[in-house]
C-alpha cells in the first residue's frame, strides 16, 4: 500500500554525550502502512522510534508529518501534535494506576474541551472494539497484561491519530496473549487503514507487517 | 486540570495523601495553637484590670509615715493632683477616667482600709455596684458606707449600724462581696470620694508624706483605646511621675512570665517557625510525592498533554490536599484548645495595686486573679490557618509541576 509518506525522517541521528545511538538514518512510513522496524537489543530501534514520533529530539536530521517539520517545534506544539496525529502503545502499558479503564483511554482528551459524556461515550466505544465492554471501570491493577494493553492500544486510538507508534508491544505478554494483540493490531491497520510503525526485536512478528526494516548499531541495514 | 483524576489520586494514592495533609496539618495546627495561646494569655492580662472597669491603673508611691495611726496613705498611693488628673482626661486615647482615693485608717480599736469611688462613674471600682449581697449600693451626695462582707462578718457590721472611721460616722447601707468584682485596691470599707478626699486632706499624717487638697486623688482607673494603652503609659509617666506605677495589661502579661506571655516577639516567632516546618513538611512530602510520579507525567506528556496541562493537574492537586490539610489543622487546633481551655491561670495582683497593712491578718500574701486560660480561636485565625495552607499549596504546586513538567517523556518511558 503507498499512499504517500505522511512520516519521514531524515538524516536523523542522536548522541547521548559521545554515544551515537541513532547514525544517520532516513526512514518514511506511508498513509495506512504497516512498517515493522527490528533489530537487537540496543540497536538504537526505541530511539529512532521517539525521534520519529515527536518524543524526543533528533542531534541532526529533519522528522516531517504530513509535511510539516516537527523538530523545529517547542515542547507544548510537540505534545499538541502527539495529541492530535500520534498513538502511543508502550511494551509495559503505561497505564495510569488510579483511573479506571475507560479514564485511561479517555486520558488524551482530558485537556480537550469536551463534554464528560461524549469523552466517555467515544472510550467505551474502543473498549468496545477491544472486547472490553465488561471490564470499563476496572483499575489497572484488576486487568491481566493482555487486558492492560487493549486498553493501551484503545488510548493510543482516542484521538484518531494517523500513525500508531508501537514499542514492543506484545514484549511482556505470553505467546497466546501477545498473538491476540497483534492480531488486533493487524485489524486496525486492515480495516481502520491506520499507518502503523512498531519496533520488536522479534523478526518472526514482522511478517504481517507491509515494510521491514531492519536496524543493527543506530544505522538502518535493510 | 480534570477533578475526576484529581480525586482518583487523593483517593486511591491515599498513603501519598495522608502524609502530606498530615504533615502539613501539624505545622497549620501549631501555628493556630501559637497563636490562640498567645491571644489567650493576653486576654487573661486584662482581666485583673476589666474586672474593675479600667484598662490602666495610675499609682504614685510616696514614702512610709512616720507613724501609723489615724488616716494615712499606703506607701504605694500618694497624691495625684487634680492637675494632673486634668492633663490626662485631656491624652489622647483616653476614654474615661475614674478617680479613687486609698486609706489606711488607724484607729484605736480597728484598722481599715478604705476606698473613697464615685458612685456615678461607670470607670473603676463603680462595678462593685453588681457585687452588693444586702442592702444598696452608694448614692450621690450622701455621707454613707458600703462594708466589705467578709469584714462585715469578721466585726458584726451589719445594714443600718453606723461605724465610726478616724471620728467621722458613716451609716451602713450596704454589704458588697468585692471578691466577686475585683482583686485591684480591695477595701474593708467603701465611702463616696469626697468623703474619704475630706478624710485625706483633714489628716496631718497625709499631709506631711504627701500634700493633699480636697480635690486631689490617689488612685486613678483609666478607660483607653486598646492600640493607645502603651504610648499612653509613657505620657502618663511624665504627667503623675517617672516612678509612677502604672497597671496595664502589658505590665500583668509579665507578671505570667510565661512563653507566650513575654512578649508578640516570640510568638511571632514561634509561628514563623511553624509556617516554615508546615511549608518544608508540605514541599519535601509533596516533592516525594511528584517524584515517584515521574514516569506518571512522563504518559501524560506523552499522549498530548502540555507542560501548562501537567503544572494545572498537579497544582489543584496540590491546592485541594492543601486546603485538606488546613481543615484538619484547624480540626486538630480546636480540639487542643479545648482541651487547653480546662487551664487554670493564677495572675498575681502586686501588693502596690492592693496594699494591705503586712501585720494585719493576711496582709503579706500574695493575691492571685485565677481564671481558666480563655483559649478560643477566632474565625479570622482559622481563616488565615486555611489560607496559607492553600497559599502553600498554590507556590509548592506550582514550583514543584513546573519542575517535573519539563521532563522529557523519552526519559521516564523507556522500557526496562
Amino acid at each position: 500500500m503507498n499512499n504517500g509518506a505522511i512520516l519521514s525522517g531524515k538524516g536523523l541521528s542522536k548522541k547521548y554525550g559521545d554515544l551515537k545511538v541513532v547514525r544517520d538514518v532516513s526512514l518514511s512510513v506511508n498513509a495506512g502502512e504497516f512498517v515493522c522496524l527490528v533489530g537487537k537489543s540496543g540497536c538504537g530501534k526505541t530511539t529512532l522510534l521517539s525521534l520519529l514520533s515527536g518524543l524526543e529530539r533528533p542531534t541532526t536530521g529533519l522528522v516531517m508529518l504530513e509535511g510539516k517539520d516537527i523538530t523545529s517545534a517547542t515542547e507544548d506544539e510537540l505534545a499538541l501534535f502527539r495529541r492530535k496525529n500520534v498513538g502511543f502503545v508502550f511494551q509495559s502499558f503505561n497505564l495510569i494506576p488510579t483511573l479506571s479503564a475507560w479514564e485511561n483511554v479517555a486520558l488524551p482528551l482530558f485537556p480537550v474541551k469536551m463534554n464528560e459524556d461524549e469523552r466517555k461515550r467515544r472510550a467505551l466505544e474502543l473498549l468496545d472494539k477491544m472486547e472490553l465492554g465488561p471490564r470499563t471501570e476496572h483499575l489497572p491493577s484488576a486487568l491481566s497484561g493482555g487486558e492492560k494493553q487493549r486498553v493501551a492500544i484503545a488510548r493510543a486510538l482516542i484521538n484518531r491519530p494517523k500513525i500508531l507508534f508501537a514499542d514492543e508491544p506484545i514484549g511482556n505478554l505470553d505467546s497466546a496473549t501477545g498473538d491476540a494483540i497483534m492480531e488486533i493490531l493487524n485489524r486496525l491497520h486492515r480495516e481502520e487503514g491506520v499507518a502503523i510503525l512498531m519496533v520488536t526485536h522479534e523478526a518472526e512478528l514482522a511478517k504481517t507487517a507491509d515494510r521491514l526494516v531492519r536496524m543493527h548499531d543506530g544505522e538502518v541495514i535493510s | 486540570m480534570n477533578l475526576h483524576y484529581l480525586m482518583n489520586e487523593l483517593y486511591y494514592q491515599k498513603r501519598r495523601t495522608l502524609t502530606a495533609i498530615l504533615g502539613l496539618s501539624i505545622g497549620i495546627a501549631l501555628l493556630i495553637i501559637l497563636n490562640a495561646l498567645s491571644a489567650a494569655y493576653r486576654q487573661a492580662a486584662h482581666a485583673p484590670l476589666k474586672e474593675i472597669g479600667a484598662d490602666i491603673t495610675v499609682q504614685r508611691p510616696g514614702d512610709v509615715p512616720k507613724d501609723l495611726t489615724g488616716v494615712v496613705f499606703p506607701c504605694s498611693a500618694v497624691t495625684i493632683r487634680d492637675d494632673q488628673v486634668k492633663k490626662i482626661e485631656g491624652l489622647p486615647g483616653v476614654r474615661g477616667v475614674g478617680k479613687a482615693v486609698l486609706l489606711w485608717i488607724f484607729d484605736p480599736s480597728r484598722a481599715w482600709i478604705v476606698l473613697g469611688v464615685e458612685q456615678q462613674n461607670s470607670v473603676g471600682p463603680a462595678v462593685l455596684r453588681s457585687a452588693v449581697t444586702e442592702g444598696r449600693y452608694l448614692e450621690p451626695g450622701k455621707p454613707e458606707a458600703l462594708v466589705e462582707i467578709s469584714y462585715a462578718r469578721q466585726f458584726g457590721i451589719k445594714v443600718g449600724d453606723t461605724i465610726t472611721m478616724a471620728n467621722t460616722s458613716f451609716p451602713v447601707v450596704g454589704l458588697v462581696d468585692a471578691s466577686r468584682a475585683a482583686k485591684i485596691a480591695i477595701s474593708n470599707v467603701y465611702v463616696p470620694l469626697e468623703e474619704a478626699q475630706k478624710l485625706a486632706a483633714a489628716s496631718s499624717q497625709v499631709q506631711s508624706v504627701s500634700p493633699f487638697s480636697p480635690s486631689d486623688v490617689n488612685l486613678l482607673f483609666i478607660k483607653a483605646d486598646q492600640d493607645k494603652i502603651t504610648d499612653l503609659a509613657s505620657a502618663l509617666r511624665n504627667i503623675v511621675d517617672k516612678k509612677a506605677t502604672i497597671g496595664t495589661p502589658e505590665s500583668f502579661l509579665k507578671l505570667l512570665g510565661s512563653l507566650f506571655a513575654l512578649s508578640d516577639k516570640f510568638t511571632m516567632a514561634a509561628s514563623l517557625i511553624a509556617v516554615i516546618i508546615a511549608v518544608l513538611i508540605a514541599f519535601k512530602t509533596m516533592a516525594g510525592n511528584i517524584a515517584e510520579r515521574a514516569r506518571e507525567i512522563g504518559i501524560l506528556k506523552a499522549v498530548g498533554w502540555t507542560n501548562h496541562n501537567v503544572v494545572s493537574q498537579l497544582l489543584a492537586e496540590s491546592v485541594i490536599q492543601c486546603f485538606l490539610a488546613g481543615l484538619l489543622g484547624l480540626l486538630i487546633a480546636l480540639v487542643v484548645a479545648f482541651g487547653l481551655s480546662f487551664m487554670k491561670v493564677n495572675i498575681p495582683i502586686p501588693w502596690d495595686m492592693s496594699p494591705t497593712p503586712h501585720f494585719l491578718p493576711g496582709g503579706g500574701d500574695q493575691i492571685f486573679k485565677t481564671l481558666r486560660l480563655p483559649v478560643h480561636i477566632p474565625w479570622n485565625l482559622a481563616c488565615f490557618g486555611i489560607l496559607l495552607s492553600v497559599v502553600i499549596g498554590g507556590v509548592t504546586g506550582a514550583m514543584l509541576g513546573r519542575t517535573i513538567s519539563r521532563i522529557k517523556p523519552s526519559e521516564v518511558l523507556r522500557h526496562e
